[in-house]
């Protein structure tokens, strides 16, 4: 909701001039975020239980892990490399949690496992990837099949259940009436939205992405930057994770399966660039919450479960349509 | 000097890629090719592996294996797809089993394959999930759809005073054991309880995530709602996680098909009463009991067939051996199983 | 071991270590390992079965490599293939006789992959996003118009076309060759294979030099759907049975093999003969670690060590070279 409250302000304080107008369009995550407002409307307008605090709610606990995963990702496509693992990686790390969890109790110890295995994973990404000189996709698309094998061979194919409810805190707790899942991926937003502003590594990653040659030439730590980005994806999968086995309350070893094209569509839909250097910490999140408002919305309205996947890439397209839009009335880059 | 050095990198390379490759076959653990005197390999195939349901079975069969003193491979691809058990199947051909049982992600698709292997001389079943009847020479039935159907929709229609709407969410809209359920289920409704209807079929993409989602959104927009079916091991942990989320426990009645161990919590707290399933362990057991008959050719065509300490079987056709009724679980027996 | 192996590198001494010979001997030594893990991989008969697995993946894999050279991705193969499949199987369903109804699959393939190219080239998208957005439209449409539901009832001389084998060796495979040799002579022999490189290495420049680029796109994209159409009739008739789920993850598969094979994401370069042994050594390891008994668990991890220890081994020769 508040995701919603935040656009809405963005919107107001530039809507008195024109030229404050055009140069909100501009921003990259413009075209999603009108996109989203035009997608509530008609939702709230089919459905009468969806325009409601609780089901907005819902709607951003729901997309919590995708956006948490994908503000880190986001990272790592602004620095010109791409992460294809955290599908496998949030697995691994739900076993990891859930494994602690379930041997000691507690929420810090698991999180602190989860968190610790993402990064150890993200490492290895961003070391194969700095030291090693091969292309990220190559390295986290052989990722994602060890780290799923790794997954297997770990757990044996059984499931992890009957994780403690104080481990579940993090999945299931309110504060005010909203979930703890929804907070956590706000502030993760708000540090990483300072972070990418105001630090070196912030801006680092900007002109990593969108230009090395140059970026060499002024002397950035182009290696340093990257492998950071890839750490951060580990580290917020292990966020995520925790999230997830809360939710879940149980860990499947096909956890997390298929979410790296969603994790790529949050951060492309969100405006994005996906050839790197372009784009904003927002633009996960709003992806991540087109989306999860897509998938909310179509049960609510009642579209048929074998109808929903071409609704979902139908509205997908539209979403990113309107970027093209965007660009044959203000201009801007692709 | 640069030419040497190179030289002497390919070979380390190559030497860790032949260690790597080597090292890792050791771990398998597969046939040697001698196989024991006498006895004949009998292969088994789950749907996939990775997934406790499966990994009950393994147990079962292992179990009749070394009771039979037969080697036994049970390996399937990691993924439920038929195409890959396809290639699975005409390498185990290659391999020279003397019996190959699969549990078959699609009764056409694998059908080629298990004819050819057929061909061969190889003794062909299925177990858990058939293939078209022509393909093989027995099936290990371990509970017909009919009777699954039944089952789960009595359960259902004693909770909820046989009426009310009604959500299914599945593992996959394209499974055809989970598409028979539901037919299954659908007439019964319409035969014996005209006032239950199945009123919205929700993918959950045997994802527990996405089956926990699109059930609170739906009893969301359909609080009328009297009780959700989750037809598959992912699907019902995640029915009775969303109902318990959503604070409906005892007014959204769930029921399904799952392993008992994934419930017991459930069970325990009261959100799921009972749910179905067959003994997953004993059907590993059985179908290697009934390969064991093929390759001795003392499979029975009627009557009784006797599988170890599953005592006298029923062949319910020619080419049908059942392992019995489903077990149905609640909170007095579950304390029973570990699977 | 390492004393046999010195012998022939000594040959090799100043031969240039291009991608395919890194890949030519990978193969070479899984062949090697992989016949003493079990007798039965090194016989023809098995090696020959082996191409009916990989031929789907590899039709596919021909079209991506020229796609992945110009810069460009397509993630939407595995749901096009659903999307030909179901229309084969329903058309049939529904009476149309199946000659015709490979004609609409091959129509849908076609259409599918224009659609694609269209949006790419007609508003500038990035064919990553617009095959995102294909990948869930694709796949969503063929499953609501089959409700799910599987189609099997093929005449008989359509399942033969997908299993049949011609003395040893299976039929598709002789499409499959086909297919490489016209890609391959497209690529290397043709004004298009040039425009193609030159897209890769620099669009900008392509455009100014008279490269009628979004023309260029537009057909690869529709190539690729030509061939996933072939892919699906070639599958569906291989399992002769049509169902929306058909391809699931088969886009990751391709990529794997088209990345291994050598062409850079980055676009600007790739061959044919790299992809062709991407292909071939995914599906021999595949096979062979089968028949050898190694449990699919490992495979999956092999598959992934292979996939980025063979590019490591790449780079690393390729910047000694430099």
């Amino acid at each position: 909701m508040s995701g919603v409250g935040a656009l809405r302000s963005v919107g107001l304080r530039t809507a008195p001039t024109t030229r404050g107008l055009r140069r909100w369009l501009l921003r990259p995550e413009a075209p999603a975020a009108v996109f989203l407002v035009v997608l509530l409307a008609a939702f709230s307008l089919a459905a009468d239980r969806f325009l409601t605090p609780d089901n907005l709610e819902s709607i951003l606990v729901q997309v919590a892990v995708l956006g948490i995963i994908a503000l880190a990702v986001n990272q790592v496509i602004l620095a010109g490399e791409i992460d294809i693992s955290v599908g496998s990686m949030l697995g691994l790390c739900a076993v990891a949690v859930g494994t602690v969890a379930t041997a000691t109790g507690g929420l810090l110890a698991p999180l602190a496992a989860g968190v610790a295995t993402g990064v150890l994973a993200g490492a290895v990404n961003g070391l194969l990837v700095t030291l090693g000189r091969i292309p990220s996709i190559i390295v986290t698309l052989g990722m994602l099949y060890a780290l799923r094998g790794v997954i297997l061979l770990v757990t044996g194919g059984t499931w992890i259940t009957q994780i403690p409810d104080e481990t579940r805190v993090l999945g299931l707790a309110k504060l005010a009436g909203v979930s703890l899942p929804v907070f956590v991926m706000f502030a993760l937003f708000l540090i990483v939205n300072a972070v990418s502003r105001n630090s070196t590594w912030g801006r680092d990653v900007f002109a990593v992405g969108g230009n090395r040659r140059a970026a060499r030439l002024a002397g950035l730590a182009i290696d340093r930057t990257r492998l950071l980005a890839f750490a951060l994806v580990g580290a917020f999968v292990g966020i995520a994770a925790t999230i997830y086995v809360g939710r879940a309350g149980s860990v499947q070893t096909n956890a997390g399966e298929g979410l790296e094209l969603q994790v790529i569509a949050a951060v492309v839909i969100g405006g994005t660039s996906i050839a790197g250097g372009r784009g904003s910490a927002l633009a996960p999140v709003i992806g991540a919450v087109l989306i999860g408002v897509i998938l909310n919305g179509m049960i609510l309205v009642g579209v048929p479960g074998v109808w929903q996947s071409a609704v979902l890439g139908a509205l997908i397209l539209l979403a990113v349509t309107t970027d093209a839009l965007r660009r044959r009335l203000v201009g801007g880059a692709a | 000097m640069r030419t040497s050095n190179r030289s002497a990198l390919t070979v380390a390379a190559l030497a860790a890629v032949v260690a790597l490759v080597s090292g890792c076959g050791e771990t398998g653990q597969g046939p040697q090719q001698s196989a024991k005197e006498g006895g004949k390999i009998i292969c088994l195939m789950p749907k996939l592996v990775g997934i406790p349901y499966f990994e009950a079975s393994k147990t079962g069969a292992e179990e009749a294996a070394k009771e039979l003193k037969v080697e036994l491979t049970y390996n399937g691809p990691t993924e439920g797809k038929a195409a890959l058990q396809v290639e699975m199947i005409e390498q185990l051909i290659q391999r020279q089993c003397g019996a190959i049982s699969v549990a078959a992600n699609d009764p056409d698709a694998l059908a080629p394959a298990m004819k050819k292997a057929k061909e061969a001389g190889i003794a062909t079943g299925a177990w858990d999930a058939d293939v078209k009847k022509d393909a093989r020479d027995v099936f290990v039935n371990q509970a017909t759809f009919e009777a699954v159907g039944k089952q789960l929709v009595d359960i259902m229609s004693k909770q909820t005073g046989e009426k009310g709407d009604f959500l299914v969410v599945t593992g996959s809209l394209t499974a055809p054991n989970q598409r028979a359920w539901l037919e299954e289920m659908k007439a019964h409704m319409a035969d014996k309880y005209p006032d239950m209807k199945v009123a919205a079929v929700e993918p959950g993409e045997e994802n527990l995530q996405k089956g926990i989602d699109v059930t609170r959104d739906y009893l969301k927009a359909n609080p009328d709602t009297a009780g959700v079916f989750g037809i598959t091991s992912v699907a019902l942990p995640g029915a009775a996680e969303a109902v318990e989320q959503a604070g409906l426990d005892g007014k959204v009645k769930v029921t399904g098909l799952t392993t008992p161990n994934e419930m017991k919590d459930y069970i325990k707290k009261g959100t799921v009463e009972e749910f179905v399933l067959w003994n997953p362990v004993d059907l590993g057991y059985l179908a290697v009991h009934v390969a064991k008959a093929q390759l001795d050719k003392k499979l029975p065509k009627s009557g009784k067939f006797k599988a170890g300490r599953l005592g006298e079987v029923e062949v319910v056709k020619p080419d049908e051996v059942l392992l019995g009724p489903p077990i149905v679980f609640n909170k007095d027996n579950i304390g029973e199983y570990d699977f | 071991m390492s004393a046999n192996q010195l012998r022939p590198l000594d040959v090799l001494k100043g031969v240039r270590f291009t991608r395919e010979l890194v890949l030519l001997c990978l193969l070479i030594v899984l062949v090697v390992v992989l016949g003493q893990m079990s007798p039965v991989f090194f016989t023809v008969g098995n090696l020959l079965n082996t191409s009916r697995f990989f031929v789907e993946v590899g039709l596919i894999a021909l079209g991506m490599t020229l796609i992945i050279i110009t810069g460009g991705i397509d993630l939407s193969v595995g749901a096009a293939m659903a999307l030909v499949a179901v229309t084969v199987g329903l058309a049939h369903q529904s009476g149309v006789p199946m000659a015709l109804a490979l004609v609409l699959g091959l129509a849908v393939g076609l259409a599918a992959g224009l659609f694609n190219g269209l949006m790419i080239t007609r508003l500038d998208l990035h064919p990553l996003v617009v095959t995102l957005g294909t990948f869930a439209l694709f796949r969503g449409i063929a499953l609501g118009v089959s409700g799910g539901g599987a189609v099997s009832s093929f005449p008989q001389w359509f399942e033969y076309f997908g299993q049949f084998y011609l003395g040893p060796v299976p039929g598709q495979l002789f499409v499959f060759i086909a297919a490489v040799t016209a890609v391959w002579l497209l690529l290397s022999r043709t004004p298009f294979g040039r425009y193609v490189y030159a897209i890769g290495n620099n669009e900008e420049a392509a455009r100014f030099s008279g490269v009628p680029v979004r023309r260029v796109k537009v057909v690869l994209y529709t190539g690729i759907g030509v061939l996933v159409s072939m892919a699906a009739v070639i599958y569906t008739s291989r399992v002769s049975t049509s169902r929306a789920d058909f391809g699931a993850g088969l886009e990751l598969d391709v990529i794997s093999a088209v990345v291994l094979g050598g062409a850079s994401i980055y676009g600007g370069s790739g061959t044919i003969a790299g992809t062709v042994l991407g292909v071939v050594i995914i599906a021999t390891l595949r096979n062979g670690l089968s028949l050898a008994g190694v449990e699919t668990t490992w495979q999956v991890f092999l598959l992934g060590v292979l996939l980025i220890a063979a590019v490591f081994v790449n780079e690393f020769f390729r910047r000694r070279e430099e």
